[in-house]
């Protein structure tokens, strides 16, 4: 390497290096970048030394600040919960039947009901509480197995349906396959299909499934099929099934029926959103008052 | 270092490099002497007349259309232009525009560019001129200044402090007047004087008088020239044909005292056609030299001259402090006041008037010949002109068929539909209202192609009603439920989504308010 040479004009150094007769002068960089660059050395080394930063395959270093954002996070979500104590006391206190008759009460029921549902009941009845046909009763619609007034639903979710809870809502089918002989069912099926036909009025007393349906169906599904909320047996001379309509999909179900289970809640869930769920669903367009 | 290394073997000889580190810095006395601030002298003529009278309408404007009074029925401002900021909506006389109503300030934006453009393309910068604030306001301040000259008369020390009271007295009420736009216009400096209006009205008016007492009193002319991106592409709206302040090199060159003898061929008829016969005057104009008052650059005195005899009137009137014989320039505002000044000059040295004026590049270079004719039917004037009346065509329409009520539906798509139990369908929507009529209570709707259904309106409180309340409101929102009746047989619909139009009448007058296109889902059977 040549030895270093001044430029004449500037008076700096040049690098030696030279194109096309121009040569490069070697100008250092200025001061305040160097001076802001290793600033920014610093401030990393300290960061690392603060916050969480080096991690092996079983433990990682906490840092001394022991800066952790699920601890943050946790903390945003006791604040936020005790910014909502208020209204959530509020709702908790007021009876049920008025929770909807104030306004500001059943926006803040409503939209974190809305939030509640979506985290726990949306996975089997749907965003939107619309419901699985042959799984899981749609909640906006005007039927109610257990009954759609406010206090029903609340009760609905806090025990579950056939959960574990003691409790909780039971009711049982019983496993007609071993009582009736199939051509039994299939009569059965068709005077059960014909509960909904207004066309079959006239014609229903005398099909050969009525008695079979007074002797084995109306102590629970009532003698018109109008269903008995008191223990959960569904209405069967409306348009909704949550099994399916057919002809073969009601053999199937009085042959082994198929009884959902739903969990309490209760046991998951505080009062207030309880209460928050309730009103959400009861708003949904099905409600009873 | 080695001989023959290229450029950097330049020699060098005024600094010992080879000794110094840096290179040695400009002496301070080459430095530029600090810019005196440019004051320009007034003028009377046909463009300052110009001036005023157009200052004085839109002062008018600025400080009188708020107090017009217009009535819009009870709850509602009578103020004929208000923007209603806490409101979020704009009344403009019989107009009340809304934020979705936005494409029409587009519109006029637009409209307002291309006018722009228009102006620019016809006449130079007419509105730099004219119309821009940033050039009333400085002629504001000029008054101002000048007016606090003659109360002072001469007491030098009083001439400051008294300037400085006027011209903030000045940027205070152009505050209030641009506050009285966006509140009751009135009331406005009673209430600003008794601190009753809110913070916000206190802070604007703050701050636009601050802005003007340093754009308008101290800035001045350095917006124009340094801070105002408009001169940086006018150039690209100005062509040859574009009438613009122009000083007639052809008939004032060369410059010199009054007692140099005039150029010949200027004392003549103006001649038809091109003026030849003066290689004196183009070469003044070819090598650059602007004239004999900054030209040490001009050795010898010539032996005759043209009209212009180096006043320095154009320049010592001009705002932005500019020579407009150096040619059209960027800091040129086209304000036509070195015309006024000209034209008093060569009244008084009795030559013709129109050394300077506003005249086409392309225009006859002979020294009397005419001025050029404004070029309205060229085809930059055209199209940007036509881009005017379109875009102007465009707000038209958009005011034209602003519809008084809004109303959005919205179909719930979780579920899309909903059985009930009587074998019925319910479609459910959520419903957005919102209005201008002085007075709604309420709402009915209906559906068109579906006879037998029937339409509820649910709040949440549990409560379903056959009418949405709106109450006085400006904007009202609800859940609309559609119920169609169980059909049977043959009366089955295809699963799947079906047109309707819901309709919605005003409960109390029954009169129809708005048509809605939506969706009715079918479900799978």
């Amino acid at each position: 390497m040549a030895a270093p040479e001044r430029d004449d004009l500037t008076g700096r150094y040049t690098t030696g290096h030279e194109w096309d007769g121009i040569k490069e002068l070697s100008t250092p960089i200025p001061g305040w970048w160097v001076g802001v660059f290793l600033i920014s050395i610093a401030v990393a080394l300290l960061y690392m030394v603060l916050y969480p930063s080096f991690a092996s395959t079983e433990r990682y270093y906490e840092g001394a600040l022991k800066y952790s954002s699920a601890e943050e996070l946790r903390r945003e979500v006791v604040a936020a919960r005790a910014a909502q104590a208020p209204m959530r006391n509020a709702l908790v206190e007021t009876p049920l039947e008025e929770i909807e008759a104030d306004d500001s009460l059943r926006r803040f029921a409503t939209t974190g009901g809305q939030a509640a549902f979506n985290e726990n009941c949306a996975a089997c009845h749907g965003v939107g509480a619309g419901g699985q046909i042959g799984q899981f009763p749609a909640l906006v619609d005007d039927d109610w197995i257990w009954g759609g007034k406010i206090a029903d639903i609340r009760q609905t979710i806090l025990y579950g349906i056939r959960s574990a809870h003691p409790d909780t809502r039971q009711s049982l089918m019983p496993v007609f396959g071993q009582i009736l002989t199939p051509e039994q069912i299939s009569q059965t099926a068709a005077y059960v299909k014909s509960l909904s036909d207004p066309t079959a009025a006239g014609s229903r007393a005398s099909m050969p499934g009525a008695p079979l349906y007074a002797a084995n169906c109306a102590s629970c599904h009532g003698a018109e099929g109008q269903g008995g909320r008191d223990f959960g047996a569904p209405r069967l001379n409306d348009a909704i099934w949550l099994y399916g309509s057919s002809q073969e999909a009601i053999e199937r179900q009085i042959t082994n029926p198929r009884m959902g289970v739903m969990p309490a809640f209760g046991e998951r869930l505080d009062e207030s959103t309880v209460r928050m769920i309730a009103v959400y669903v009861h708003t949904l367009g099905g409600g009873e008052k | 270092m080695t001989a023959g290394s290229g450029i950097t073997n330049a020699s060098v000889t005024t600094t010992d490099a080879a000794t110094a580190d840096r290179p040695a810095r400009a002496a301070p006395a080459a430095r530029r002497p600090r810019r005196k601030p440019h004051l320009p002298q007034p003028v009377h003529g046909h463009f300052r007349r110009l001036k005023t009278r157009l200052t004085v309408i839109f002062l008018g404007i600025l400080f009188l259309v708020p107090w017009i009074r217009w009535d819009r029925g009870p709850g509602l401002p009578d103020q004929a232009v208000l923007f209603d900021l806490p409101g979020r909506r704009l009344f403009a006389f019989g107009l009340e525009l809304w934020p979705q109503d936005l494409p029409i300030a587009v519109g006029l934006m637009v409209a307002g560019a291309f006018g722009l453009f228009y102006a620019t393309s016809l006449s130079g910068r007419v509105w730099c001129g004219f119309s821009c604030p940033q050039t009333v306001w400085t002629d504001i301040f000029g008054g101002v200044r000048r007016l606090a000259h003659r109360i002072a008369k001469g007491n030098e020390a009083a001439i400051g402090p008294l300037t400085g009271a006027m011209s903030a007295a000045v940027a205070i009420l152009t505050g209030l007047g641009f506050a009285q736009w966006f509140i009751d216009a009135p009331g406005l400096a009673g209430r600003f004087l008794d601190g009753s209006l809110p913070g916000a009205v206190y802070g604007a008016v703050f701050l636009i008088a601050l802005f003007t007492y340093v754009l308008g009193a101290h800035a001045r002319e350095r917006v124009c020239l340094h801070m105002c991106p408009w001169p940086r592409f006018q150039a690209a709206l100005l062509d040859r044909d574009s009438l613009v302040v122009t000083y007639r090199r052809t008939r004032g060159e060369p410059r010199a005292r009054k007692r140099v003898a005039l150029r010949p061929e200027l004392l003549a008829t103006p001649p038809a056609g091109p003026v030849t016969g003066m290689p004196q005057a183009f070469a003044f104009a070819a090598d650059g030299t602007v004239g004999l008052a900054r030209g040490a650059t001009v050795t010898a005195a010539p032996l005759s001259r043209g009209d212009c005899i180096d006043c320095g009137r154009c320049v010592q009137v001009c705002p932005t402090g500019i020579d407009i014989r150096d040619g059209l320039q960027m800091g040129c505002i086209g304000c036509g006041l070195c015309i006024d000044a000209c034209d008093e000059v060569m009244t008084k040295i009795d030559r013709p008037t129109g050394l300077i004026r506003f005249d086409a590049e392309e225009a006859d270079p002979a020294p009397m010949a005419p001025p050029a004719r404004i070029g309205f039917f060229r085809p930059k004037a055209m199209i940007f002109g036509g881009a005017m009346v379109v875009a102007l065509a465009a707000v038209s329409f958009g005011v034209a068929n602003i519809t008084d009520v809004q109303v959005d539906v919205e179909p719930q798509n979780t579920p899309r539909y909903v059985l009930l139990s009587d074998g019925s369908v319910r479609n459910d929507y959520t419903v957005r209202l919102s209005h201008r009529l002085p007075r709604l209570d309420g709402v009915t709707a209906s559906v068109e192609g579906m006879p037998d259904a029937t339409l509820r309106f649910t709040s949440g409180d549990g409560a379903d009603a056959a009418e949405m309340a709106v109450g006085g409101q400006r904007s009202a929102a609800n859940r609309l439920l559609v119920i169609q009746p169980p059909l049977r047989g043959d009366a089955l619909p295809p699963a799947g989504p079906h047109p309707i139009v819901l309709v919605f009448h005003d409960t109390s007058t029954g009169a129809e308010l708005a048509r809605v296109d939506t969706r009715f889902w079918e479900p799978e059977r």
